[in-house]
Parts: C-alpha cells; sequence; structure tokens
C-alpha cells in the first residue's frame, strides 16, 4: 500500500525518473492466457500469426498483449527459454520508446529481440545497436531461430563485411552493429559520389544495447573520419631531444596529467638542440608545434596505460572501457608523435574529412528505445540530451547479493597488500572471484602479486579481447580467479559454476561469485555495474570495493584530504568516516567533471551538426539530381558544351557531380578544420565577458556560408583544367582522397572561471597562506 | 538592427522566447505597482509627492524600480536573492561542505541553488519586516505625516510581510523562468526592467520643473552617452595569441580568431557601486549617532563636503575612489600569472614573448595602460549625474537615468541580451542560403 502511495508519488514529480509500468503490468495476465492456445499452433501457424500483426492497425495494448505472447512462444520453441515476464515487459517498455533498465543476467537480449521484431512487424526497419561487434554479431545469432519463427529478417554488420553484404544486412528488417560500425557507414554513406553507393536506407527504429554506455560514456567521442593525406611527419630530431629532458627540471605537467609544458630551462635546452632558434617567435612556432607534441607522447601518455605496442603499431587503449579502440587514433600530430617515441616507422598522417557525435547519430532516427542494467543513474541525462525516459523492470527474483562497505587504506600499496589477502581467505572456500581493475597495467601488477602468493588467475583485458567473452563467462566456475579490467565481457553473463552451470549448486552453497573492485571507478553507475556482477537472477554473491585516499580518483578530484584522518599502523586500513565520504565526493566530482564534457561537447558540436545536416540535403541534391551540370553549365557553358560532344550524356553528368561533391567534401574537411582551431582557443573571450560558445557560432557561421558558393566556383576551374576523358575525370591529379583510416578524439574545454570564481580563488589561497 | 528585431520575430522558436519574456516582464511590472494589502494607496502617493530626499535608499529603491517606496507587493524585490547568492558564494570558501558541494558540479550546484533560495526568504523576511517596521512608525517617508499602514494590528502587518516574502519568491522564479525558457539572463533582465522603468518617471519630473527645452536638452544628452557607453563597452585590445598543440595540415587559420581580448572596461560596474556605497557611511554614520536637530561641527563638515553630491569634494572624491577601485577589482579579478601559467599550459604563447613571466609581465603591462582610460571613462560616466542636480532633484542622483549605476547597468544588460539574441538568431537563420 504504502509502496504504491510512494510510486504515484514518485510519478506526480516524475522522479526519480522512472515512467509507469502498470498499464503494461495489467496486459501480463491477458498475454499469459493466449499461451495456451498459441501452444498448439504449428511453427508454420505461430509464423503466419506473426505476419497476420503485420496488417493489424493500430498498435495499441492489445497489439502489444498479441506480440509478448507470440514472442513468448516463438522463443520458448527456438531457444528452449520461456520469457519472463519481466522480458515481456521490458519488450513493452522499449516498443514504447523507452530506455528500460533490467538488471544484469536479466535477458536483455531476448526483450530486445522480440521488442525489435514487434517494430519489424509494424513496417519499420530496426537498427539494434551494441557497444561491440562481437556482441551484434552474438546476439544476431543468438536470436535467429526467435526472428525466424515470427517471420522477421535479420542481419548484422561488422567491420569485415563487404559494402554489398553490408547493404543487404542494412536493408533487412532488423540489423544488428556495433555503435561506431554503424556510425562510420553513416560517415562513409556522406561521401559517395554515385546513390547506387549509399548502405544506409532511411533511419527509422533504434534499439540501443547497453544504453548508458553507449548514450553517455561514449557520448563524449565523436567518431572521426580520418582520410591519409601522407606518411606521419613526426620529427624523429624533436623525438630525441624530448627523450633526454627531465621532469620538474625542463617540463612540467599538471595533477590531473592532460597537459605537459616546458620550463625556460626546457625551452633553452630544446632551443640550443635545435640549433639556436627562438620556439616563441613567428619562425619557430612550427618547430614549436612539434616539441609540445613530442613532449605530450613523452610525458602524459604512458605505454601499457595509455596504448599498447602490437604488431609494430601503436593500439589505443580506451580509458572508459580498457579495451584496446581498434579504431582510435591520436589527432593533429600526436599518434606519430608516440610512433616516433616507440621509434615505430610512422603511419599515415591523416585530415579529418567528417565527424559525427553518437548523439547527432542517435538523433538521425525518428524513434529510439534503449536498455542497459544501470540507467536510472543517468536518468537526467538521457532526459536531458535524448528526451528518453527509463523504465525500471524490476528483477524476477529478487537480488540477494551482499554489498560489503568499501575499505579503505591510506596507501596503493596497502590496499593491493589487502586485496591479495582477501582473495586468499575468500579462494580458501573455492568460491569463484571476479577482480576489476582500474586498467591494464593495475590487472597485470594484481596478478604477478597473485602469482606470488601462489594464486593462479586468469587475466581478463585488453590484450586479449578476442577471448574476453569466453573467459568471463567461466568466471563463476569453482575455485577461479578473474581478474579484468572494467567492462571487460559485457554483456555475456556469469553463470555460477561455470558456462554450462553444471556446478551451479556447490558454487551457490559457497556464497557465489565474489566480486571485488580494486578502486571506485569515476562513477557510481561503472561501480553498480561490477557489483552487479554478482548476484545473477537471484543467485547468492557479494561484493566489495577496495579504496584508498592515494587513488587516481582522490588525487585527481578531491586532494584536499583532510589530514587527521587515522590508518591502522599495521595494516594501513582507514576506518573514518571521513575517508569514505572524500571518497564518494571525489566520484562525484568525477560524475560532474564528465557531464561537463558530455554537455560541452554537445554544445558545441550543436552547430556543427546543424551545418552538415544542412550541407548534406545540399550534397544528397547534387548526388541524386543533375543539380551539379546544371550549375556548371551556367558557369562554364563552353567548356560544357565542348564536352558533351565528346562525352554521353551520364558520364558527363557523372563527371560534373563527382567534380562538385569533391570540392564540397574538401571544403567541408577544411571548415572542421578552422572550426577546430576556433574552438581550440574560443575561450579566451571569456575574459571579455563573451560567452564562447556564441563567439564560435559568430565565427562559425560566416564561414560556413561561403562553403556552397566556394565550392561553385572551384569546381568551374577544375572542369577546365581536369582531364576528362571516356571513363570520367581523373581527379586524382587534383589530389582526391578516399579515406583508408579511421580514429576518434576527445574534446574539452577550459573555460576560465568567472569574475567571483578569480576573487573567491584568491581569497581562498589568501586564507590558506595564513593557515599555514 | 530593425532588420535583426524583424528576423528574430520572424523565427518561430525565437519569437515564443521574446514573446514569453515580454510576458514576464508585464506580470512583474503589474505587481510592482499594486499595494500589498493593508497599504493605503492614496496616501502613499501623497508621501511620495511630499518627500525630495530618497537617501539611504535611493539604491534599494534603484534596484526595485521604485516598487520599495510603493510598498507593492514586489516592494522587497530581488536584493534578497543578490544578497543571497553572494553570501552564499562567499560561504564556498568558509564552509567545506559548500566547497565540496561547488566543486561537484551540476547536481551540486542544484543543492546550491536550493540552499541560495532559502536564504533569499530569511532574508525577504527579515527585508520586508524592516519596511514594514519603518512604514508602520511613519519614518519611511521621512517627514511624510499620512499613515501609509492604516491599520496597524499585529495581523494586517504579517499579511504585508507575508506578501512582500511571497513576492520576492515569485521574482525569484520569474527570474529562473526567463533565463530557462526566455532570453538573456533572468535576473539582469528584472534589474535593467527596474531601471529602466524609472526612466519616464524621471523625464516628467523634468518636463514638468524646468519645462520642454531643458527636457530636450536632457533627452538629446541622455541618448550621446548612452551611444558613447556602448561604444566604449565594445571597446577591447585584442592580443594575438598562438596556439602550438597541433600539427595543422596545410592552411593556417587564426590571425583574427586566436586572440586574448582584454576589455577597456574590464571592471565593469562594480568599482562604482563600490564607491557610491563607500560614500554613503559617512552620511549612515551621521545620522545614526547624531540628533539631526543639533548638528556637531563636524557633522556639518560631513554635510557640506561629503554629504552634498554637489560639493566639489565629494565628486572628486568619489572620482579618485572609483579610480582606486576599478584597479582594485582588475588585480583580484584578472590574475595575469594565471593567465599566462594558463596559456603556457595549453601549448600557448603571445608571438614573440616568452612563455611564464615575460608573459604575465606583458599582460600586466598591457592590463595596467588599458586600464587608465577604462577608469577615467569609468568616473566620468558616474560623476555625470552630479553636475545634473539642479536639473533633477537633489539627492537622485543614482536614479539618473543617463548616467551613473543606472546607464552601466542598462547598457551592459542589453548588449548582453542582444546579443544573445543575435547568437540564437545565427544558430537557426539557416533558410534561404541555398538559392
Amino acid at each position: 500500500m504504502l509502496n504504491r502511495v510512494g510510486r504515484r508519488l514518485r510519478r506526480l514529480i516524475q522522479r526519480p525518473a522512472s515512467a509507469e509500468l502498470t498499464r503494461y503490468e495489467a496486459l501480463l495476465p491477458a498475454i499469459g492466457r493466449r499461451e495456451a492456445e498459441l501452444e498448439k499452433l504449428s511453427d508454420t501457424e505461430l509464423t503466419e500469426a506473426a505476419a497476420a500483426m503485420r496488417e493489424r492497425d493500430p498498435v495499441d495494448q492489445e497489439w502489444l498483449a498479441e506480440l509478448c505472447a507470440l514472442g513468448r512462444e516463438a522463443t520458448r520453441r527456438a531457444l528452449g527459454e520461456r520469457a519472463f515476464d519481466v522480458q515481456l515487459l521490458g519488450t513493452m517498455g522499449l516498443l514504447t520508446g523507452h530506455v528500460v533498465q533490467m538488471a544484469t543476467g536479466e535477458g536483455k537480449t531476448l526483450s530486445g529481440a522480440l521488442a525489435a521484431a514487434g517494430y519489424a512487424l509494424q513496417g519499420k526497419r530496426v537498427h539494434v545497436i551494441s557497444v561491440n561487434d562481437y556482441l551484434a554479431r552474438r546476439d544476431a545469432e543468438w536470436m535467429r531461430p526467435v526472428y525466424d519463427l515470427l517471420g522477421v529478417g535479420v542481419g548484422w554488420v561488422e567491420p569485415s563485411l563487404t559494402t554489398e553484404d553490408r547493404r543487404a544486412a542494412y536493408h533487412s528488417e532488423v540489423c544488428y552493429g556495433a555503435v561506431s560500425e554503424v556510425g562510420f557507414d553513416v560517415l562513409r554513406d556522406r561521401l559517395v559520389t554515385r546513390p547506387e553507393d549509399l548502405v544506409q536506407p532511411e533511419p527509422e527504429v533504434a534499439i540501443v544495447d547497453e544504453a548508458d554506455s553507449v548514450l553517455v560514456d561514449e557520448a563524449r567521442v565523436p567518431l572521426v573520419m580520418a582520410g591519409s593525406v601522407d606518411a606521419g611527419m613526426a620529427d624523429e630530431e624533436v623525438a630525441n631531444i624530448v627523450r633526454r629532458l627531465r621532469h620538474g627540471l625542463h617540463y612540467e605537467t599538471d595533477p590531473d596529467g592532460r597537459n605537459a609544458w616546458l620550463t625556460a630551462a626546457g625551452a633553452s635546452v630544446v632551443e640550443k638542440s635545435l640549433g639556436g632558434i627562438d620556439l616563441y617567435d613567428e619562425s619557430g612556432s612550427a618547430r614549436l608545434a612539434a616539441v609540445n607534441i613530442a613532449l605530450h607522447a613523452h610525458a602524459l601518455l604512458t605505454r601499457d596505460v595509455d596504448y599498447l605496442v602490437r604488431d609494430g603499431k601503436v593500439q589505443l587503449i580506451n580509458a572508459s572501457r580498457g579495451r584496446v579502440a581498434e579504431l582510435q587514433r591520436w589527432p593533429d600530430g600526436l599518434q606519430a608523435a608516440v610512433e616516433a617515441k616507440e621509434q615505430l616507422p610512422p603511419s599515415d598522417h591523416g585530415e579529418i574529412l567528417d565527424s559525427i557525435t553518437v548523439q547527432a547519430l542517435i538523433a538521425r532516427y525518428p524513434q529510439v528505445a534503449g536498455m542497459t542494467g544501470t540507467a536510472a543513474a543517468v536518468a537526467e541525462q538521457l532526459r536531458e540530451f535524448y528526451q528518453l525516459e527509463v523504465a525500471v523492470i524490476p528483477p524476477n527474483t529478487p537480488t540477494i547479493r551482499t554489498d560489503h562497505r568499501d575499505r579503505i587504506f591510506a596507501s596503493p600499496s596497502q590496499k593491493l597488500r589487502a586485496i591479495v589477502e582477501e582473495i586468499r581467505t575468500v579462494h580458501e572456500s573455492g568460491r569463484p572471484i571476479l577482480v576489476g581493475t582500474q586498467d591494464v597495467a593495475e590487472s597485470e601488477e594484481l596478478a604477478d602479486k597473485l602469482a606470488k602468493a601462489d594464486l593462479p588467475c586468469v587475466v581478463l583485458n585488453a590484450r586479449n579481447d578476442a577471448e574476453e567473452a569466453a573467459i568471463i563467462a567461466e568466471a563463476g566456475t569453482y575455485d577461479r580467479i578473474t581478474v579484468s579490467t572494467q567492462m571487460a565481457g559485457r554483456g555475456t553473463d556469469i553463470r555460477l559454476g561455470g558456462a554450462d552451470g553444471a556446478d551451479h549448486e556447490r558454487v551457490a552453497g559457497l556464497g557465489g561469485l565474489h566480486v571485488i573492485g580494486t578502486a571506485r571507478y569515476p562513477s557510481s553507475r561503472l561501480d553498480d555495474q561490477l557489483r552487479g556482477r554478482a548476484g545473477r537472477q537471484g543467485d547468492p554473491g557479494s561484493s566489495v570495493f577496495f579504496a584508498s585516499l592515494n587513488d587516481e580518483l582522490v588525487l585527481s578530484h578531491a586532494p584536499d584530504v583532510p589530514e587527521d584522518i587515522e590508518a591502522d599502523p599495521e595494516t594501513g586500513e582507514v576506518t573514518d568516516a571521513a575517508a569514505q565520504r572524500q571518497i564518494n565526493h571525489a566520484q562525484r566530482v568525477a560524475e560532474g567533471v564528465d557531464l561537463e564534457i558530455h554537455r560541452n561537447t554537445w554544445r558545441y558540436t550543436r552547430l556543427i551538426e546543424r551545418q552538415r545536416a544542412e550541407l548534406l540535403r545540399h550534397r544528397d541534391a547534387v548526388l541524386r539530381s543533375e543539380l551539379a551540370r546544371e550549375r556548371l553549365a551556367e558557369a562554364e557553358p563552353d567548356r560544357c558544351a565542348e564536352l558533351a560532344e565528346k562525352l554521353d550524356e551520364a558520364t558527363l553528368t557523372q563527371v560534373c557531380r563527382e567534380i562538385v561533391l569533391f570540392h564540397l567534401d574538401q571544403l567541408w574537411a577544411d571548415h572542421l578544420a578552422f572550426l577546430a582551431e576556433v574552438r581550440e582557443t574560443i575561450h579566451l573571450r571569456a575574459l571579455a565577458r563573451e560567452a564562447p560558445l556564441d563567439e564560435f557560432h559568430r565565427a562559425a557561421i560566416p564561414e560556413f556560408h561561403k562553403i556552397v558558393g566556394e565550392a561553385e566556383q572551384r569546381s568551374a576551374k577544375t572542369l577546365l583544367e581536369a582531364e576528362v576523358t571516356e571513363s570520367g575525370v581523373d581527379l586524382a591529379a587534383a589530389g582526391v582522397r578516399r579515406p583508408t583510416s579511421t580514429w576518434t578524439y576527445l574534446v574539452h574545454d577550459n573555460p576560465f572561471d568567472s569574475d567571483a570564481e578569480q576573487a573567491l580563488k584568491k581569497v581562498r589561497s589568501m586564507l590558506r597562506k595564513k593557515r599555514s | 538592427m530593425l532588420s535583426a528585431f524583424r528576423s528574430a520575430l520572424a523565427t518561430p522558436d525565437l519569437r515564443k522566447k521574446i514573446l514569453f519574456t515580454l510576458m514576464i516582464v508585464a506580470v512583474y511590472r503589474l505587481g510592482a505597482v499594486t499595494p500589498a494589502p493593508g497599504v493605503s494607496y492614496p496616501n502613499v502617493q501623497a508621501c511620495q509627492a511630499e518627500i525630495d530626499q530618497q537617501g539611504i535608499y535611493g539604491l534599494l529603491n534603484l534596484f526595485s524600480g521604485g516598487a520599495l517606496l510603493q510598498l507593492s507587493v514586489f516592494a522587497t524585490g530581488i536584493m534578497p536573492y543578490i544578497t543571497a547568492s553572494i553570501i552564499v558564494q562567499l560561504l564556498t570558501v568558509v564552509i567545506p561542505r559548500f566547497e565540496e558541494l561547488k566543486k561537484e558540479g551540476q547536481a551540486g550546484q542544484g543543492k546550491l541553488t536550493q540552499y541560495t533560495r532559502y536564504l533569499t526568504i530569511a532574508l525577504a523576511i527579515l527585508q520586508a519586516t524592516g519596511v514594514v517596521a519603518l512604514a508602520d512608525r511613519g519614518a519611511l517617508f521621512g517627514d511624510c505625516s499620512q499613515p501609509v499602514l492604516p491599520d496597524n494590528s499585529v495581523y494586517s502587518l504579517a499579511i504585508i510581510v507575508l506578501t512582500m516574502t511571497a513576492g520576492t519568491a515569485v521574482m525569484m522564479w520569474m527570474g529562473e523562468l526567463i533565463t530557462e525558457r526566455g532570453v538573456g539572463n533572468g535576473m539582469s533582465v528584472l534589474i535593467f526592467l527596474n531601471i529602466a522603468s524609472r526612466i519616464p518617471v524621471e523625464g516628467a519630473n523634468i518636463l514638468n520643473n524646468e519645462g520642454g527645452m531643458i527636457f530636450a536638452f536632457v533627452c538629446v544628452l541622455g541618448l550621446a552617452i548612452i551611444a558613447s557607453v556602448i561604444f566604449v563597452e565594445q571597446g577591447q585590445r585584442r592580443i594575438p595569441v598562438q596556439y602550438a598543440k597541433r600539427m595543422v595540415g596545410r592552411r593556417m587559420y587564426g590571425g583574427t580568431s586566436t586572440y586574448l581580448p582584454i576589455k577597456v572596461n574590464q571592471a565593469g560596474v562594480i568599482p562604482v557601486i563600490f564607491a557610491s556605497s563607500l560614500l554613503y557611511l559617512p552620511d549612515l554614520l551621521g545620522r545614526l549617532i547624531g540628533d539631526p536637530n543639533e548638528a556637531s561641527a563636524w557633522q556639518r563638515f560631513l554635510q557640506t563636503y561629503l554629504v552634498d553630491q554637489s560639493s566639489w569634494v565629494h565628486i572628486l572624491l568619489y572620482f579618485a575612489l572609483i579610480i582606486f577601485f576599478t584597479y582594485f577589482y582588475i588585480t583580484i579579478t584578472f590574475n595575469v600569472d594565471d593567465r599566462a601559467e594558463e596559456m603556457k599550459k595549453f601549448g600557448g604563447f603571445i608571438p614573440g614573448i616568452r612563455p611564464g613571466r615575460p608573459t604575465a609581465e606583458y599582460l600586466g603591462f598591457v592590463l595596467n595602460r588599458i586600464t587608465f582610460p577604462g577608469s577615467i571613462y569609468l568616473g566620468i560616466v558616474a560623476i555625470l549625474p552630479n553636475f545634473f542636480l539642479s536639473v533633477t532633484q537633489q539627492g537622485a542622483n543614482q536614479n539618473f537615468p543617463f548616467g551613473g549605476t543606472a546607464v552601466l547597468i542598462m547598457v551592459g544588460v542589453g548588449l548582453d541580451t542582444v546579443k544573445q539574441i543575435e547568437s540564437q538568431l545565427m544558430q537557426r537563420n539557416y533558410e534561404g542560403f541555398l538559392r
């Protein structure tokens, strides 16, 4: 009763953001009643019943109920699993455009598949967007029998597919794909020069798997498409000079490891080594950029933490997932600088051709739904950035996992010792243990320590991500210790007693999986994701986080630790409540910073996306109509007439089209470079009390308006000069480039504090000085 | 300019925002002239006409758009909110819990805003009680003998206090609504409104007392002052800055876009407010300790030279204080070392000048040079009204809408709001470029 009143109240004030599900709960009995009738149907009859759904209009509650009933029957036959009520609730939540929160192991994939089939039966094309290629393919193949029974076509995309296969996959009724794959296909589609080369149809419905990860964590990083221009131009001389510089004497870094800069001493050393030039002169500034980049590579990027060297190549590690980010590269020469640092041959140097944020990618779909294990914590953001409401689906069986209090230590080494101790104690009983670390280096260190303590473990990190799903599936086996980076193997269930659950009773009897976090993550949501690995579907389990006041999180976000916190002299364990408060505070600061970055990225990219959409409309007109030819015929009538005699109609049209498209794309790439340049310094405008964002627009908009006119002028010039033959135009002379590599980059802003902030800072530092 | 406004109104999205703001403005003005329950409207009007000196309530009355002395439902105005924001800001220095919240980004800021609101209500109660008590004792309008609150039972006084407090809460809400769904910063727009709403009243005063010629003269002069203030306010020195953090491809950009701007009037209106507040102190002191009927020698001295706004001593002192506070405020808010340090960190430098110390020195040099004319300008704008005392009324210095704090605030807020409208216009107005 109280519960219901509470729910009503929450709905009244719309907080926390959980949509009301009672309406759909009421449908469950009807779905249950239908079950018996559907059981009698043959497979063909079931498929026919599903096909009949396509004709039914409108999509109302009865439609939903019938779909769920059919879906449940199809899953029972195809997978031998009868969908739980909560899974059907999830399906209905998805079909009504919510982000549904379902605990780990509740069968999100199944709910998602039924919802995708539902949308498909409404005649819409569905893209199921997942976090990585492995999951996209696995889910598509796993759910295929269900789709087959419901008469819905399914496909998936992955990087190795050919263009034809890709097009076929996107045109199937339901298509699974990783967010980066779908995003890059969108970007590639924006560069085609023939309408028939497009692979993606008009977007209709997106169902986002692991919605918080895709929509919030990944959203900070725009997908960037780059075209190779030439081999890298890293300055090896500079790299060798920088290698000799010493921290503190020649250069300094800021505590959060974002920036490195030369000291006066460092600058003169570099100047002397480079032959007595002045770096800060107009003439030396080209060299200065090389020095700064080399310094960044040298001082801020650590091998095995930020990147791996594999097969003679530098590969980035995605900080938010602890995995190798295959498609990522550092922008603006940094990649080449890192290669010079590692003395590897330079890879191609690229130019940014186009970019898209996850947010803009999702915004293309008129209908969006999502599913995840941890959505409630980001409900506000989902509403602000995506206009999505969260619906929390209760677990099928209540979770009985015990979450222990954080154990806090004074120093990281004491913490590590305690973690090893904890693992030893728990391991003695044979309970499986999953340890979640912050990064690859930490995994390795811990694995070393465990090996020395004679505790064999399986390490799961970015280095063997190909097998990670299989390994994580076995993490619940008796006696097993698994050490894993943050989200390694996300989307794969950990069943007690191994992947087949053969040993379930014994492991459950011992207390189930024990999850250990080696440090608190930068957001409580990530903590919860790790915790959620244990206690799946009402299994027993427990979790505990270890933390220290010298953890990265605390150091970079809340370094002013109160001094009077006392630690146990022997173990270094801290029981003071102030320590816990400090750590929680640091995590909240980190969350705030991330949100700010997300919002900033979005505020600055919104205009770019709008300009891009505007230009794409024009590009599309050029691509699909005779526009280019008409315009060029106006500009250069003589040349056009001359060519018309030589070539047939279609070839000439295509030649004109290719010329105009080439210049449009090139100008857009130039425009992006210009915007990046403006973006970097625009925060200085805040000093004159101008809003940097407004000033950014002021600079960006006039520049954008020049593009179409400029493209026509340049096209006319190219038409005059280029060699045109029967087979088309030879643009290679003009330097046509097709994108051969792609990478992503992070946008960060450093706005100044306001005047009041400045004054306060001053007062604060004066107070500090006095105190000490 | 006019065409920009026309297209602003032609953009549906923006039109809605502007109309929304205007609607709030209308509601607000209505409230500012609606007397609180229990206030005798005719008597208030009579007293208003009688008083010749607004004295220490001058600034408060200015900020409330005259609502204070009207004893309207918005009598306490937004002052409690402004004070509360300043207090909460200061508390973040002193109270660790507040400092933590401040750092926690949006979620923490939300809590701080909530605290600010509570504090606003508390301050509004205090201020409303003060105003009502003064009005009840007949002290609000100096010598006015008319009872402005005919029924002075505790109950009816409490109702007035409650009404005014609620008025402040509503204003706070309206301000937030403007920020959220209208154009400009809500609080600034409301302050702008308060000041601007004095112009017709003051204008009518001049017309009635001095006749058409002087009135026309003041109008022309006023416009000239506003125009020159707008001119100077937009003046800035642009120091070129280069960022050498990336290897850009073939084309070099920048030159036009990468610079560090320093405004001529970098300090804004704050030095004027500081200086005038400081000059009120002797007056306040004299009232508090002295007996107005038997002024002692030093009080007479203060009265002649400091309080009297037409005295040369007062004017010169005011001018000097403004110059001092301009420099003072700029040294506090524009930290050249921080700027130089920050530029160094992010790979920026001023061509020809080495980063770190030399950059800081160079910035300091430019800042000092530009602050000098800036502070003189501030001083002149601030003391202008003092020369028009014979035209306006004695003591109405701050209320003279063509000088001092009033014009600086109005122009500042006006420019910001117009800029914001313009920027939104630019963002939306894409149609028509594809021919």
